[in-house]
């Protein structure tokens, strides 16, 4: 069954394509990574895919919700974690937890535990009390995880999920997020960092000008790196005669 | 030197970009063409009714002088604040961590460059508009005290900014500062001979060196004491987000908990909104004594006043709206209605209670008959309501923003300007109000709420699909 479903997703602004006709997979349980260098589509992508974006042309299924007509509905059964977005300036994480528990339509014990977690896991449990315009980029990305979790969803969608943190914090997230796909729960990463998605995902997905040119399974790559494989695609390399095969 | 002009060049490239790409290129060109004709309209007007051209003119310093200090606070405020009023813009005035600029140098060339941008998108239009008014050989001269009149009220605010740089002695100093210039004003002191105002009304160089030394003054003070190093302590709060919850507990409405404590958490708390409805009952008191005097009639001081009150719903909404955009709630399940509607209901709790408490002073401070003060609260609450629905109509969540827009613009103003000039008309006109007036002036009032409301209604489905398209 596939959590993710895409069908020639095309989107423009103004004279700039985002998206040409962009076709994909992800099945449950898979932590997929969509790769690509920057303006390949891929926040478009996902802003797409949970009802923030309305696209040109195409047809998406999140979990079996349309994300066109029922955005709202998509975005109380997935979450995200949008690479830049800090959390609201004049609350407290505390506070932003609880808005957010509210409007997910969380209980507050229910809340009040998984801060406790995530705080402790993420080291900013002395920080739960400041305002978060007052914390570091750091510490507001660990502030927009623990949110993107919080209702404990079947699938998140991650946009860079590293930037800014700490390395002994990246192993934490890193950790968690193969747990939880572990758990049956689906992840779709974006990124432009290479290493974490040979590192991190299932199967990886390279988009290039708002198309997805090839699929390939990291552990099946062999000698032939990921990089290598996105070099070739890309075209931003040493491009050989390498194929677009799908996985 | 060479650096100088660089960053220069780019701030001003920088300024227009951003504004012609929140407002279109050819709108927001348009715009000095639409200040010179309002304000043209508005001088005459005035004057022609007998408020004297000087007294014109003496308003127009003092509007310019507040324009001078807000605007000189908004590049000082930080990254932060800017990204809450402009998203992710970026300026130069803050390349100062990453180029080898100095910062107070960069925050001279930012204020060069305000001085020099309004001097000529706003100031020049606005003393063109007295054309009617003044002989041409003054205009020159206006054009040159408006532009004065601004960087005092810019120096003004840098200064303020500057010493708040250093803590609470500064912040103290600030204060007593502000506190000597208005006790000095009103114990009679001669504060105006030292602004630009007087060279206008006796050029000459007496007059020219006495309103030069405040702003020169301010702006030494601000160099010695502006510390940019200066970061302000993290600050720490109780969790206020359930305590909220329960005092309306009917609603469980996230959005308007968020939004009120946005308001309250923000420089100023309740107070700005507060503030924002006295700058309007000031106006209300100064129009309607205006009014006696040239019609020599007693005005419907329920009705003048509640008419002008209403307008309070404008910077209410502003101060609901200012910290947040059609982006923050993208990744949760909040659909864009529901944040219109959490809008509604803190604008319900905090803005038209706010509008007709003012109002209840004037009332009681005027005397108000019970028909003039019962069609005055009706007028209120339904221009109110009306504006309510106007601003959502035209601006979504971008109230401060649409006011550069010369075509929204023009379109606000003449909306308002429809219902709100009969109805001042008749409070200064038909005094003493009668049975059937007065409920003609309440039906005014309730329709002018229905057609807020379906004002609202229409706009939101409408914005909805514009922030996802």
């Amino acid at each position: 069954m596939n959590a993710i479903a895409t069908e020639e997703l095309r989107k423009s602004y103004g004279d700039l394509t985002a998206l040409a006709g962009l076709t994909l997979d992800v099945p449950a349980g898979e932590l997929f990574g969509l790769l690509g260098p920057n303006g390949a589509g891929k926040s478009t992508t996902i802003r797409i895919l949970t009802g923030q974006l309305r696209p040109d042309a195409g047809t998406a299924s999140v979990l079996d919700v349309d994300p066109v007509d029922d955005p709202v509905g998509v975005r109380e059964r997935v979450g995200i974690l949008p690479e830049q977005e800090s959390p609201p300036s004049f609350m407290t994480p505390r506070e932003y937890f609880d808005f957010v528990g509210s409007v997910r339509d969380l209980d507050a014990e229910t809340v009040t535990d998984r801060v406790e977690t995530w705080a402790d896991r993420l080291s900013y449990a002395a920080k739960l009390d400041t305002m978060t315009t007052d914390l570091s980029r750091g510490q507001q990305q660990k502030v927009m995880i623990t949110a993107a979790f919080l209702h404990d969803p079947d699938l998140v969608f991650i946009d860079e999920p590293l930037v800014n943190l700490d390395p002994i914090v990246q192993e934490t997230v890193k950790r968690h997020l193969r747990d939880y796909r572990d758990a049956g729960n689906t992840v779709f990463l974006s990124t432009h960092d290479i290493d974490v998605a040979a590192e991190l995902c299932d199967r990886v997905g390279i988009v290039r000008e708002g198309s997805l040119v090839t699929t390939r399974r990291p552990a099946d790559l062999g000698e032939d790196r990921l990089l290598d494989v996105f070099l070739r695609e890309v075209g931003g390399g040493d491009a050989d005669a390498g194929g677009s095969g799908g996985a | 030197m060479s650096h100088d002009r660089a960053v220069l060049a780019a701030m001003f490239r920088e300024e227009w970009r951003l504004h012609s790409r929140l407002f279109g290129g050819r709108r927001f060109a348009a715009f000095p063409v639409f200040v010179a004709l309002v304000g043209g309209v508005t001088a005459w007007a005035l004057a022609s009714t007998g408020a004297g051209t000087g007294t014109v003119v003496a308003g127009v310093h003092v509007l310019v002088l507040l324009f001078g200090l807000q605007t000189g606070s908004v590049g000082l405020v930080g990254r932060d604040a800017m990204r809450g009023l402009l998203d992710d813009t970026t300026l130069v005035v803050f390349s100062a961590h990453t180029l080898p600029l100095r910062q107070r140098r960069l925050l001279g060339l930012f204020l060069l460059k305000d001085v020099v941008y309004y001097a000529v998108l706003l100031l020049l239009p606005l003393a063109v508009a007295f054309a009617p008014l003044l002989a041409l050989a003054a205009l020159p001269l206006l054009w040159v005290t408006l532009l004065w009149t601004f960087g005092l009220g810019l120096c003004a605010t840098v200064a303020v900014v500057a010493l708040a740089t250093r803590g609470r002695p500064g912040k103290l100093l600030a204060a007593l500062g502000v506190c000597a210039v208005v006790a000095g004003w009103l114990l009679g002191l001669p504060v105006v001979a030292a602004t630009p105002y007087a060279v206008f009304l006796a050029p000459g160089l007496d007059t020219a060196v006495a309103a030069a030394v405040p702003p020169l003054a301010l702006l030494a003070l601000a160099a010695v004491t502006y510390d940019p190093e200066h970061e302000p302590p993290a600050r720490t709060a109780a969790n206020a987000y359930r305590a909220w919850r329960r005092r309306v507990p009917a609603w469980d409405d996230p959005v308007f908990v968020k939004t009120m404590l946005d308001v309250s958490r923000s420089a100023g708390g309740y107070w700005k909104v507060l503030l924002s409805a006295g700058v309007l009952f000031v106006v209300s008191a100064f129009l309607v004594s205006l009014a006696e005097s040239l019609v020599g009639l007693r005005v419907l001081p329920g009705v003048a006043f509640g008419s002008i009150l209403g307008l309070t719903a404008f910077t209410t909404y502003n101060w609901l709206t200012q910290f947040e955009d059609a982006t923050t709630y993208a990744t949760l399940p909040v659909d864009t209605a529901a944040v219109f509607d959490a809008k509604r209901r803190a604008f319900a709790v905090l803005g038209l209670p706010t509008g007709i408490a003012c109002y209840a002073v004037a009332v009681l401070w005027q005397g108000a008959s019970p028909l003039d003060a019962l069609a005055g609260l009706a007028l209120c609450v339904g221009l109110q309501a009306y504006l309510f629905g106007l601003t959502v109509a035209l601006a979504g969540f971008q109230p401060n923003e649409f006011l550069f827009d010369t075509v929204l613009f023009a379109l606000f103003t003449l909306a308002v300007a429809v219902p709100l000039v009969p109805v001042l008309v008749v409070g200064f006109v038909a005094a003493p109000l009668t049975a059937p007036w007065a409920l003609g002036l309440v039906a005014v009032g309730l329709a002018l709420a229905g057609i807020g409301h379906v004002l609202y209604g229409r706009a939101v489905p409408r914005w909805r699909e514009r922030y996802r398209a």
